[in-house]
């Protein structure tokens, strides 16, 4: 969704409720099925998000249930993360852009936004109030609550409110809503997108109960990669709509060079200086004295500087090798596994990261061309592959220069982090094709494909070694018996010294683990 | 070549097998070291005439990719030779194919159930049959190997065989049968001027059925086309034994040509042979692409050359023994007129033309080439 046509239309007036209302096939809510689809999703991210980022080893519980009326479903999902505060849950679920701050830190979301698009659904849908039920590790107390949202006003309707001492420490979270959705059209995605999930968090617990099957991911590592940092907006990323809301929320008495040299990542007293001499601004100048024609001339002074320092990625949250190496080997019970993380890199003034894992051979099933797992900020991409840049990638490449001949049981695994995502189109399903991102990429699947050939080079030579010794082995026999009719030996003595001698040109017993095709 | 004992050939050949089985037993890599028998380890003796072989040799290592079934087969083939002359017996070279063909069953690198013949053809057990040829020196007639003899003779000679003496000018409308080791024949006795050898089967019996062996005091034989080992080997102890000039008379074409070279010089592929099969002084009698004007041809018996006897022919143009002038200036010919035609083709003169005029005239006034 993009914030800028947010903001606009929130000046004008109209409750940011009501534009949700309005736009919700935009949000994801076109239909039953990607409704349910994207319920699930507003709910497991937000799960994720309470828990990872705050050092938690996730326990995800996720419910999914059909009423009498099969077009009413109740999605239900748990989690052990910090909880929210009792007092601010109303409007965390009743209130659109409630406690959006400007935070820059690679996040599944910016929390809220989404969820109140589901609740809004529900409201419409099915008429039903989320639930929520909370608690956090510091409250001696539980709170439920029963809210809808008031659309015209953005306010919280409260239909009910518990709260319930708390017996021992614990801290939880559990949301429930009702609406309408269509299971069996979106069951395939749901357990897929749920898979993908345990994929690229192998250090959670995932349990999933859909009205007609189960599945449950035990977490295969107690490592979580380490929280972003959050961090300020680097000014090569800056627009005139982030540069109007930075400066309504700081000091009025801020001047230029303090503003600048305060609020931007990177960016001290020095670069800050220099910054203005180059752009001949005046440095004394108050913000809040700034016109609406100096903000877009300082945007694109901002944009076109060219000393800022390289964006840090310290605002990102790579998994690492190693964890998506377990995930994916785990999960997709392959072979061999391959992952590669890249350095840090950023485009337009945004970080990012990308990351590369190859799955090969095992239960990986044999397709015409590589399968693809795509993942942004953690979440896996399930719709639009075709117009994702990744695909555009894995499909460039020629694998027979890593000795895979399709079809092929390879898979590969693109994640890619950033305090930004460059999406294509309004859907945030696929990533759009940005050359710095598109090079990070095909490096890094070059990488893992390295990686991967001399793995087939190593079994291709265990094969070859076997094949030799069948090779000689199945002609031993003969040769010893026609010995043997000529020297009147017995043609033991002879098979006998001849596989002496084969076992010391192969070494001796390779065995070699079957391959399955 | 002097003739080889029943005892000396099976001690080759167990030498042979010994010295594999002692390389086994000592635990190293077997191995056989096997002169080649390639065109480029053939050898042009301009003095002698013959195609020799030369000094290569290749060696099969049993612990080879490639050789490992070759040399299977090979010690096969000698386990088949040795146990056949302990047991006195006589194979022909399709009873050693079927001896030594049996299926072997093993399990492949994926666990998968295989199955392989020994040898899938004739031509494997052959080749390697011919390996061990090379390898002891012996020759398969030696071994006691038989092959289906196709050559046929008549005429004023008398042979002896198993102590049955046999007179070759009284067969009648028939002919003696060359035996597949002629080696074994005795010859009592030959009176004739020359050996004429034709290619040609039906020619054979027609110069057979008019008695032009007896008109003109000759022997004549037959290899039926591309002759077999103990045709040549015939041909070879007439001219060798009773100094007989021998004269070859083939279709004007590529491969009578060959055939006619066969004779005379020996094979690529049995040069190993050729000491003991060839007649260097063998000699064309025809029919020649001149004899076309010569003999004025009618035009209905001239066939195109096709694409093969062209290419044929000038592969002949480069073989050091088709190098003298009169092969040279034939072959210019050949390729120059881009036809051929058969022996029959004399024909058109009347059929007793070939007996009566273009034979004796030819050998007469000595216009062969050589």
């Amino acid at each position: 969704m993009p914030e800028e046509a947010i903001t606009k239309e929130s000046y004008r007036g109209l409750s940011a409720a009501e534009f949700f209302y309005r736009n919700r096939e935009i949000a994801g809510f076109s239909n039953p099925s990607r409704a349910l689809y994207q319920t699930v999703r507003e709910l497991v991210e937000n799960a994720l998000d309470a828990t990872e980022l705050h050092g938690i080893l996730p326990d995800l519980k996720v419910f999914i249930e059909l009423d009498e009326r099969p077009e009413r479903v109740k999605v239900r999902v748990e989690d052990n993360g910090i909880g929210i505060p009792y007092d601010e849950i109303p409007s965390v679920f009743g209130r659109v852009f409630y406690g959006s701050k400007y935070i820059i830190r690679q996040s599944r979301g910016i929390f809220g936004l989404g969820i109140k698009m589901a609740v809004l659904y529900a409201q419409i849908t099915t008429g039903n109030p989320i639930y929520v039920m909370s608690s956090t590790p510091d409250s001696p107390l539980i709170a439920e609550y029963r809210i809808m949202i008031d659309i015209s006003k953005n306010k919280p309707i409260i239909l009910d409110e518990k709260l319930t001492k708390k017996r021992r420490r614990w801290h939880v979270t559990v949301v429930e809503l009702v609406i309408e959705g269509n299971w069996s059209q979106a069951k395939k995605r749901i357990e897929e997108y749920i898979k993908r999930t345990a994929i690229i968090t192998p250090y959670a617990n995932i349990y999933f109960k859909g009205p007609d099957s189960e599945l449950f991911f035990k977490r295969i590592t107690k490592v979580i990669p380490p929280p972003p940092k959050e961090a300020k907006p680097h000014p090569y990323g800056v627009d005139v709509e982030m540069l109007k809301m930075l400066i309504r929320s700081s000091e009025k008495s801020l001047t230029l060079k303090e503003f600048i040299s305060s609020t931007f990542e990177g960016v001290g007293e020095g670069i800050a200086s220099n910054f203005i001499r180059w752009s001949k601004l005046n440095p004394q100048k108050k913000i809040a004295k700034l016109t609406l024609d100096e903000i877009v001339a300082l945007a694109k002074m901002m944009k076109e500087y060219p000393y800022w320092r390289r964006p840090r990625p310290l605002s990102l949250s790579p998994i690492g090798e190693n964890l998506l190496k377990k995930g994916i080997k785990e999960i997709l019970k392959a072979e061999y596994v391959a992952a590669v993380t890249r350095k840090p890199s950023s485009y337009g003034g945004n970080p990012f990261v990308v990351e590369v894992a190859i799955a090969w051979g095992g239960n990986v099933p044999l397709s015409d061309k590589p399968i693809l797992f795509r993942f942004a900020n953690k979440i896996p991409l399930l719709y639009d592959e075709g117009a994702d840049v990744s695909r555009k990638v894995v499909d460039e490449i020629d694998w027979n220069n890593y000795k895979v001949k399709f079809p092929a049981p390879l898979a590969v695994l693109v994640h890619v982090c950033s305090t930004k995502l460059p999406f294509k189109g309004v859907g945030k399903e696929a990533i759009a094709d940005v050359p710095e991102i598109e090079k990070e990429i095909s490096n890094a699947v070059k990488e893992c494909g390295r990686r991967l050939r001399a793995h087939i080079t190593m079994v291709e030579k265990i094969h070859e070694k076997a094949r030799k010794r069948v090779h000689f082995s199945k002609y031993i026999n003969e040769v010893a018996r026609a010995l043997s009719e000529i020297t009147g030996l017995p043609s033991e003595r002879f098979s006998r010294k001849l596989f002496e001698v084969l076992n010391e040109e192969l070494g001796e017993g390779v065995k070699v683990r079957e391959v399955r095709r | 070549m002097k003739y080889v004992d029943e005892a000396e050939v099976l001690r080759r050949l167990e030498e042979l097998g010994s010295k594999i089985a002692k390389q086994v037993l000592k635990g190293e890599k077997p191995k056989l070291e096997i002169p080649l028998r390639t065109l480029s380890n053939t050898i042009w003796d301009e003095e002698r005439g013959l195609l020799l072989l030369g000094p290569k040799k290749a060696v099969r290592e049993f612990f080879d990719l490639k050789e490992a079934k070759k040399f299977m087969q090979t010690i096969l083939m000698l386990s088949l030779l040795i146990r056949a002359r302990r047991e006195g017996d006589y194979p022909t070279i399709r009873d050693l194919y079927y001896t030594g063909k049996h299926t072997i069953t093993y399990v492949d690198h994926l666990g998968r159930s295989m199955r392989e013949e020994t040898w899938d053809d004739q031509r494997e057990s052959n080749s390697v049959l011919q390996d061990i040829e090379v390898m002891t020196g012996l020759l398969r007639e030696h071994m006691g190997v038989m092959h289906d003899a196709k050559g046929k003779i008549v005429g004023n000679i008398i042979v002896r065989s198993k102590g049955y003496e046999i007179d070759c000018s009284r067969m009648g409308s028939g002919a003696y049968a060359i035996p597949p080791n002629p080696d074994r024949l005795e010859i009592v006795k030959v009176n004739a001027e020359y050996v004429l050898v034709v290619e040609k089967d039906a020619i054979f019996e027609r110069l057979n059925e008019e008695e032009y062996w007896r008109r003109e005091n000759c022997i004549l034989i037959t290899g039926k086309g591309q002759p077999d080992r103990s045709t040549r080997r015939m041909v070879r102890r007439l001219w060798e034994e009773y100094g007989l000039p021998v004269y070859i008379l083939t279709d004007a074409d590529s491969y009578g040509f060959y055939i006619y070279s066969v004779y005379k010089s020996g094979s690529i592929a049995l040069s190993y042979e050729s000491e003991r099969l060839a007649t260097p002084g063998a000699r064309f009698i025809g029919v020649t692409v001149s004899d076309i004007e010569k003999y004025k041809i009618p035009k209905n018996y001239i066939i195109k050359a096709t694409d093969m006897d062209i290419k044929r022919a000038k592969e002949l143009m480069r073989y050091p023994w088709f190098k003298s002038k009169a092969w040279q200036k034939e072959l210019k010919l050949f390729l120059d007129r881009g036809e051929k035609v058969e022996i029959e083709a004399l024909s058109g003169h009347g059929f007793k033309f070939l007996s009566h005029t273009y034979l004796p005239e030819k050998i007469k006034k000595g216009l062969w080439i050589e």
